[in-house]
């Protein structure tokens, strides 16, 4: 059960020996710290028992942008949309397409920090393809869990010097560090984009059609099948310059898809965002969100068996496949406390991971955000926490696993 | 650059550990005589050298697993090895340390074409992959220049980059499934089989990839595949002046283009390679770039225009490009001479591996032509220019007494400088031993601190790859002891709470 009911007391340094001054309070007195951005996606893992929430929120400063080294350090209160505007001004992005999901859990996405987006290692659409959010991370500072500040990893866009600590920190929830800054590798963005939308023919045959389209040199970057009117639509990105896009929207033809729908730069720009925000599940408020990592070649059969028990009443697939987003109806059959378990089965009879994205509390604490680790793994895990944080002060228990108490982690 | 003291007494007792781990492996994968033992003195970097205690060439993860609970049992150091290819000692043995090759674990588990990722064994060597991918029009895109040779395994130990890591990422970008064994004797398996499997976990794959064999012995990896570019060309562009090529360099990559490989070779490299290969160069010519573009044959006419036209605007005095895959290859054959080529011009040859912001690379061969004043030695350039990446080549004579220690002083003092500059001391070959000493430049005491305590979650008895990459030990035993003296508070009673 959880511990504290009330919201906690909110500390929120504006420097980074203040962060480390209140991690070595917290660290003296034995008291758990919540360590969160600006909060907005406080909804995101376990839910965390502690009296005092540490924001990093205050901690606004851009260090330096250097567009021709492809390189920005910024600290990580700065709000991610910030950060995408000052890239966009110079024809840049973050290449990993961070989803926001503030709305998910009534936050201002306006509010989501840069170094929420690196802590929660999200990343969007475009990862099948480019990479995901750990591999833009150059180099990452941050106070742990004894109160120290340490700087990792460096500026350059190649570095092999010591150990990968940022790759280790990005999506690391807070749990072994409260960062302070980030330092990401950027990309110059595409000229122009477009989608194509068929019909679908079946998840199975979508897939494998989306499969055999991967497995050829075209700039696709994007690739799902999501709800839409009438059924499911299969959608297609391909990035690059306007001739460039142009080509291979023509070798797409022959590629076993029916006709579809073009859209052109500025909607499809607005459609990806619908699907990296997950807008077109068409959740309801009270309906709980599942992340589900598969392989792509079993996604199509885990669709149908979730369907089947009525387990889900929307869901889309990402990444060709390997990504499956779903709704479970807060009043699913048998509740929350059977349901959980089972769609979690099912997800691991199909090679996959299913990661409660969004749920309430109690169902979370009960039933964990993420599901099982093997043993080792998830000793190794929480040995590996234990040198950052010896305590286990910070953010305990956020990213244990199902059936692991918080005290392990 | 000095190794910890060898163990006489772990010495002494060869042979009969020979005979605990001749049980596991059978007796003719275990190398105990000397003769035996002497070819794997050393590993890419041949001026450290040290016959190892013994060379036990294991075939499975579980007889890996066997090996290292006898080593453990017997408090005896372990030194992993691929095909001991690496440039910075990270295989050089230890006198009173177990030397654990992976060459025998050289399958291809699986090719898995619809997930698009290749399940190999650590022993096989990297451009197996892509050919076993080949036919289904894919490959595994980190080419190391010792891809004929090196192997899977040890390009995740030491996260090796290559030409095509600009546009492609280095090794930690293509891994999505590790199983390694670790010095408790647990089997772990991280990731999976698909891009994502190991989403919202503790990115430990991560951490394991580059982590020198330091944290545990990586015995099956599964890696991304992707389709073959289409078609790739390769522009070779001649400067009267470095400074006119560095500046096409951050011109290419401010315009937005991101090329398959942007590499850099000065006039003295361009020299040696002419002598092999016949090759005339316009006489002017100070520095070379080759700047390879991949893409669709449209996509690729347009890029090539592109870059001509800033390549004149840099001052360029002769731009190529080729019109065939002959001529491609004829190009980028000086390239992947020119360290042969160099070798045949000097007695020795040290090459290092800083890197540097982009933007100071005019900054950094001002002072590499500066130490090569000051030291007496001479030095040519051929680098990864799109990525800061340097290798000065830094030539000397072995037989010359004293020059060795100038030759290594020489690369000492490039590496702090690419330090200085905001770089780092590595962007490829990894630390090992060679840059071992010169992470006190790069990293504060609490920075190096953050990363060596990893130690203690992963191997805190400090039997594996000991001596590298950290100047000195862990002590893992002592850790506990530093959690008091951490807890102990700057201001006890700051009124926050």
């Amino acid at each position: 059960m959880i511990a504290h009911l009330h919201d906690p007391v909110v500390c929120r340094p504006a420097c980074v020996a203040d962060v480390a001054d209140v991690v070595r309070a917290a660290r003296s007195k034995g008291q758990a710290l919540e360590v969160a951005g600006n909060g907005t996606r406080r909804g995101l893992g376990n839910p965390v028992a502690a009296a005092v929430r540490l924001e990093l929120g205050g901690l606004g400063h851009v260090h330096f942008y250097e567009p021709d080294d492809l390189v920005i350090r910024v600290d990580a209160g700065v709000p991610l949309a910030d950060v995408e505007r000052m890239l966009a001004g110079q024809g840049q992005y973050l290449p990993f397409e961070p989803p926001c999901h503030a709305a998910l859990y009534g936050g201002v996405p306006a509010r989501s920090t840069i170094g929420g987006a690196i802590a929660t290692g999200l990343s969007g659409p475009r990862r099948f393809q480019v990479g995901a959010a750990r591999d833009f991370v150059l180099g990452v500072d941050g106070v742990n869990g004894q109160g120290e500040a340490f700087s990792a990893g460096g500026r350059t866009m190649k570095n092999v010097t010591g150990y990968d600590l940022s790759k280790l920190l990005c999506g690391s929830f807070g749990t072994m560090a409260a960062l302070t800054r980030l330092t990401l590798k950027v990309l110059p963005a595409p000229e122009t984009e477009r989608t194509m939308l068929f019909p679908s023919a079946g998840l199975a045959r979508d897939v494998a059609v989306l499969a055999a389209i991967l497995s050829r040199p075209l700039a696709v970057t994007g690739a799902a099948i999501v709800p839409a009117e009438g059924g499911m639509a299969v959608a297609v990105r391909l990035e690059g310059s306007a001739p460039g896009v142009a080509e291979h929207a023509g070798r797409l033809d022959g590629a076993g898809l029916p006709p579809g729908r073009v859209l052109a730069a500025a909607e499809s720009r607005l459609f990806w965002s619908h699907v990296r925000e997950l807008d077109v599940l068409g959740a309801g408020s009270d309906d709980m969100l599942w992340r589900i990592h598969v392989p792509a070649t079993g996604a199509a059969a885990l669709a149908d068996a979730l369907r089947q028990a009525a387990l889900v009443s929307s869901l889309m697939l990402d990444w060709g496949g390997a990504l499956m987003f779903c709704t479970m109806p807060a009043a699913v059959s048998g509740g929350p406390d059977g349901a959980v378990p089972r769609l979690r089965a099912l997800a691991a009879q199909a090679g996959g991971r299913a990661i409660l994205l969004r749920a309430p509390d109690p169902i979370r604490a009960a039933h964990g955000a993420f599901p099982a680790q093997a043993p080792g793994v998830a000793a190794l895990a929480a040995r590996t926490r234990r040198v950052f944080d010896p305590a286990g002060i910070l953010n305990p228990g956020r990213m244990a696993p199902a059936g692991e108490s918080a005290e392990a982690c | 650059m000095r190794m910890p003291d060898p163990d006489q007494g772990v010495i002494a007792r060869r042979g009969a550990l020979a005979a605990r781990l001749r049980a596991i492996v059978g007796a003719q994968w275990v190398l105990d005589d000397e003769a035996e033992r002497r070819p794997y003195r050393c590993d890419g970097i041949t001026a450290y050298q040290a016959t190892p205690l013994l060379v036990v060439l294991p075939a499975s993860t579980a007889e890996i697993r066997a090996v290292l609970a006898v080593c453990r049992e017997q408090g005896v150091k372990i030194v992993p090895r691929g095909s001991g290819t690496s440039l910075s000692g990270g295989a050089l043995p230890l006198e009173d340390g177990v030397l654990l090759v992976t060459s025998r674990l050289c399958a291809i588990v699986a090719m898995d074409v619809e997930n698009r990722v290749a399940r190999v064994q650590c022993g096989v060597p990297n451009i197996r992959i892509s050919e076993a991918a080949r036919p289904f029009g894919l490959c595994y895109m980190p080419d190391p220049s010792s891809q004929m040779i090196s192997t899977i395994g040890g390009n995740v130990a030491e996260n090796s980059g290559g030409v095509h890591c600009l546009k492609y990422g280095m090794t930690s970008n293509h891994v999505v499934g590790l199983e390694a064994v670790l010095m408790s004797g647990e089997v772990i398996r991280l990731g999976g089989g698909f891009q994502g499997a190991a989403d919202g976990e503790l990115d430990l794959i991560g951490l394991l990839t580059g982590s020198e064999g330091l944290l545990a012995v990586v015995t099956e990896i599964t890696v991304r595949l992707v389709p073959l570019p289409e078609a790739a060309r390769v522009m070779s562009m001649s400067f009267a002046s470095v400074e006119d090529a560095c500046r096409c360099v951050g011109a290419i990559i401010g315009a937005g283009i991101i090329p398959a490989g942007l590499e850099f070779m000065d006039r003295k490299v361009l020299n040696a390679v002419a002598s092999l290969l016949r090759e005339e160069h316009d006489p002017r010519t100070a520095a070379l770039l080759l700047c390879e573009l991949d893409g669709t044959a449209a996509e690729i006419d347009a890029l090539i225009e592109r870059v001509r036209g800033l390549a004149e605007q840099a001052g360029a005095i002769d731009i190529r490009a080729s019109r065939t895959e002959e001529e491609r290859e004829r190009i980028w054959r000086s390239r992947k001479l020119a360290f042969s080529a160099i070798g045949k011009m000097c007695k020795d040859y040290y090459c290092t591996d800083g890197t540097i912001p982009r933007n100071r690379l005019p900054d950094i061969l001002d002072r590499m032509a500066e130490l090569s004043r000051t030291y007496g030695l001479d030095y040519a350039n051929c680098f990864h220019a799109g990525d800061g990446n340097l290798h000065p080549i830094i030539m000397y004579d072995a037989a010359r007494p004293g020059d060795l220690d100038k030759a290594e002083a020489f690369g000492a003092d490039v590496l702090r400088a690419c330090v200085d500059m905001g770089g780092v001391l590595s962007g490829e070959h990894g630390v090992g031993v060679e840059k071992r000493d010169l992470m006190t430049h790069q990293f504060a005491p609490a920075d190096l601190r953050q990363q060596q305590v990893l130690k203690c979650a992963f191997d805190p008895e400090e039997l594996l790859n000991p001596g590298k990459v950290f100047p000195s030990p862990c002590r893992c035993a002592e850790f506990g002891r530093m959690h008091v003296r951490g807890g102990e508070m700057r201001f006890p009673d700051i009124p926050r709470f």
